[in-house]
């Protein structure tokens, strides 16, 4: 068996592994705020995709050929681990993303319902009451406006 | 100004952490996401009813000027995005 062969059939496989591997890390990215991070979630999905096309070349070599035991081994053990890593790197690209579309949502151009609910101290505040306070003091957001953020919580 | 279903504990603890200064409010039952069609049913930690991300700009006449809704809960407004689209305004 010459020794080119069985460099080729582990290049695959761990070319595979560390692209399930950036996949994976891909996520850490997101705890920076940067412009473009929608992208880096399609890379991520992207290069699952590769992972998994290199691992399964690699894994077809490994055992298509008459080659030493050992190699079949690393190169099972490698796949494995890089399957759990893509699967992890498509379940957060899923997941996600798996949010309702909110049409009903106010849009462009339309009035925003008022409401009243409790600040940090318990006491009420209602959204009119700081649309009335911006504008009265442009210093708190420039064009006499109020930013409304809706988030999932702190946890 | 902030809106999530945590209550005002909760929100108190996240404000001295990162030394957050605007308006949070708690609406633990949903009742204002829901009014805002922003619920995702089965979102939070323990399958709970919590907001999805949105970010709306409104002006003091109480109209939407500049929206934000992701599809990816991975992807946010950045707070230049935002304070270029109140600056935009007039």
């Amino acid at each position: 068996m010459p020794d080119a062969s069985k460099n080729r059939e582990n290049w695959a496989v761990w070319v595979g592994s560390l692209l399930a591997l950036v996949a994976v890390l891909c996520n850490v990215v997101f705890f920076v705020s940067l412009p473009g991070l929608w992208a880096i979630a399609w890379l991520s999905m992207l290069l699952s995709v590769v992972a998994l096309i290199f691992l399964g070349l690699g894994l077809k070599h490994a055992f298509g050929r008459p080659v030493v035991y050992r190699r079949k081994i690393l190169s099972s053990v490698l796949s494995l681990v890089s399957l759990l890593l893509v699967g992890a790197a498509i379940f957060a690209s899923f997941s996600a993303r798996a949010m309702p579309t909110s049409a009903g949502a106010p849009q462009i151009g339309q009035s925003v319902p008022d409401f009243t609910l409790a600040d940090t101290n318990d006491q009420p505040v209602s959204l009119a009451q700081l649309l009335a306070q911006a504008a009265n003091d442009s210093k708190v957001m420039p064009a006499k406006s109020v930013l409304l953020i809706f988030y999932r919580g702190y946890w | 100004m902030a809106i999530s279903v945590d209550p005002p504990e909760v929100s108190r603890d996240l404000c001295r952490k990162a030394g957050y200064t605007f308006t949070v409010l708690s609406d633990p039952n949903a009742v204002v996401i829901r009014r805002y069609h922003l619920l995702h049913a089965g979102g939070g930690p323990d399958g709970h009813d919590i907001a999805r991300p949105a970010e709306f700009l409104v002006d003091s006449s109480g109209m939407v000027r500049w929206v934000n809704f992701t599809e990816d809960v991975r992807v946010r407004a950045r707070a230049d995005e935002m304070l270029a689209a109140a600056k935009s305004l007039r």
